[in-house]
């Protein structure tokens, strides 16, 4: 099926995101706006005003009541899915690069940009999932990022763990409850930045992007890397498929960055990989920039990309992809059968 | 003896996909199993967000039993 094709943005995107069920993609870039789209048709479903300037991030909370945004205007919000009203605006003294709801919608994490005079942090806000309710101005929980600042972050199975990746390539466990550091470990390339962080269903495991042009399966419990996924190009994002053990790169260069004068200067493809055997299994192509972010449906029925070139793209998987299996793969769902 | 050596190569690749398999799915089960048993313990639900979905929408509309019609 061919790709729809979400024209909605008028600068790059920053981040896609699917709602639990699916049927929802809410997009984020640098122009000062949020689009919601209909994933099955790329309808626009709304969109959400206030932000005065780039925006970074954005998540749903599990149950798609709300959702909350990060901006370079310094601001977390808080917005009804529904009706696109502001519910709440927190400020902060820095940009918000990243949020995140935890498993069950009650808190929302936020990662802080560093700047002069200021520390990159990783605050945590708790959030009633009551549209009436009035949200709290005072964060529940603040980790001062002392080493290295933090470009990512998320909360593992159970919120018991914030995970976090940082700008010199390292990932950090802090216990969600206290804040206290458990592990920081050197994973990705130093002073390569990890650029994306993105959860399996469970929570138990996630996968990184990277720089330095790999992408990491790593488990949230221990920080072991089960698996790393070796691209050709820097990477921006990384996401996981649900149904089929995939997982999809997005990345390449931006013109002005691009010194080589090889024919396929971009690479701006997503690029699948079997999550297991770590081996590419095939490229989409389509954007005309570096792809800044991809999303896998929770539901297993597609992917989104989002472009530097502004673009949002929608794809939906056709029979050939559900089809597709390695040998040893069908042999051991036979003799589960 | 080309065609030997292919095959064995091909076996190889095959023997190592197959103990790739085994090891993630042996992970898998034994992660699944931790969680299941954390979440017991600590007296969460199995699934937070079908416990959630549910008490959604009874807030957003507590009627709805009310309406089955037969």
């Amino acid at each position: 099926m061919r790709p729809i094709l979400l024209s909605g943005h008028e600068r790059a995107l920053t981040q896609v995101k699917y709602n639990r069920d699916g049927d929802l993609i809410f997009s984020t870039a640098k122009d000062q706006q949020i689009c919601a789209w209909y994933s099955h048709n790329g309808e626009r479903f709304g969109t959400y005003h206030g932000h005065v300037g780039a925006i970074w991030t954005v998540d749903v909370d599990p149950t798609s009541t709300m959702i909350a945004s990060g901006s370079a205007d310094n601001t977390i919000r808080l917005w009804e899915v529904k009706t696109g009203k502001c519910l709440k605006t927190w400020e902060f003294p820095t940009a918000v690069k990243r949020v995140e709801f935890n498993e069950d919608g009650s808190k929302l994490l936020g990662v802080t940009e560093k700047r002069m005079g200021h520390m990159g942090t990783i605050v945590v806000l708790d959030i009633d999932l009551d549209v009436n309710a009035e949200q709290s101005d005072e964060k529940s929980l603040t980790i001062v990022c002392d080493e290295s600042k933090a470009t990512v972050a998320g909360w593992s199975y159970l919120s018991k763990y914030i995970i976090a990746g940082h700008e010199d390539g390292s990932i950090s466990q802090y216990d969600a409850k206290t804040g206290d550091l458990l592990y920081n470990f050197p994973i990705h390339e130093l002073n390569n930045p990890v650029v994306d962080l993105q959860w399996s269903q469970d929570r138990t495991y996630f996968i990184t992007a990277s720089k330095d042009k790999t992408a990491k399966l790593i488990s949230a419990k221990d920080l072991e890397v089960k698996k790393t996924y070796v691209a050709d190009t820097p990477l921006n994002s990384a996401a996981m498929t649900y149904k089929k053990d995939f997982v999809i790169l997005g990345g390449g260069q931006a013109a002005m960055d691009v010194t080589t004068t090889s024919a396929r200067q971009g690479k701006f493809e997503a690029r699948f990989y079997h999550k297991i055997f770590e081996e590419e299994i095939g490229r989409v192509r389509g954007h005309f920039g570096p792809l800044n972010t991809v999303a896998a449906d929770p539901t297993g029925k597609g992917y989104a990309s989002g472009g530097e070139d502004g673009y949002v793209r929608v794809h939906h998987f056709d029979k050939g992809f559900f089809d597709f299996t390695y040998e040893v793969e069908r042999e051991r769902a036979n003799r589960l059968s | 003896e080309d065609a030997e050596r292919i095959n064995s190569a091909d076996v190889a690749v095959v023997e190592h996909r197959r103990r790739l398999l085994e090891e993630w799915y042996a992970w898998r089960a034994v992660t699944e199993e931790e969680l299941a048993e954390e979440r017991e313990a600590l007296g969460l639900p199995e699934d937070p967000v079908a416990e959630l979905l549910k008490a959604h929408a009874a807030a957003v509309a507590p009627d709805e039993e009310e309406k089955v019609i037969e």
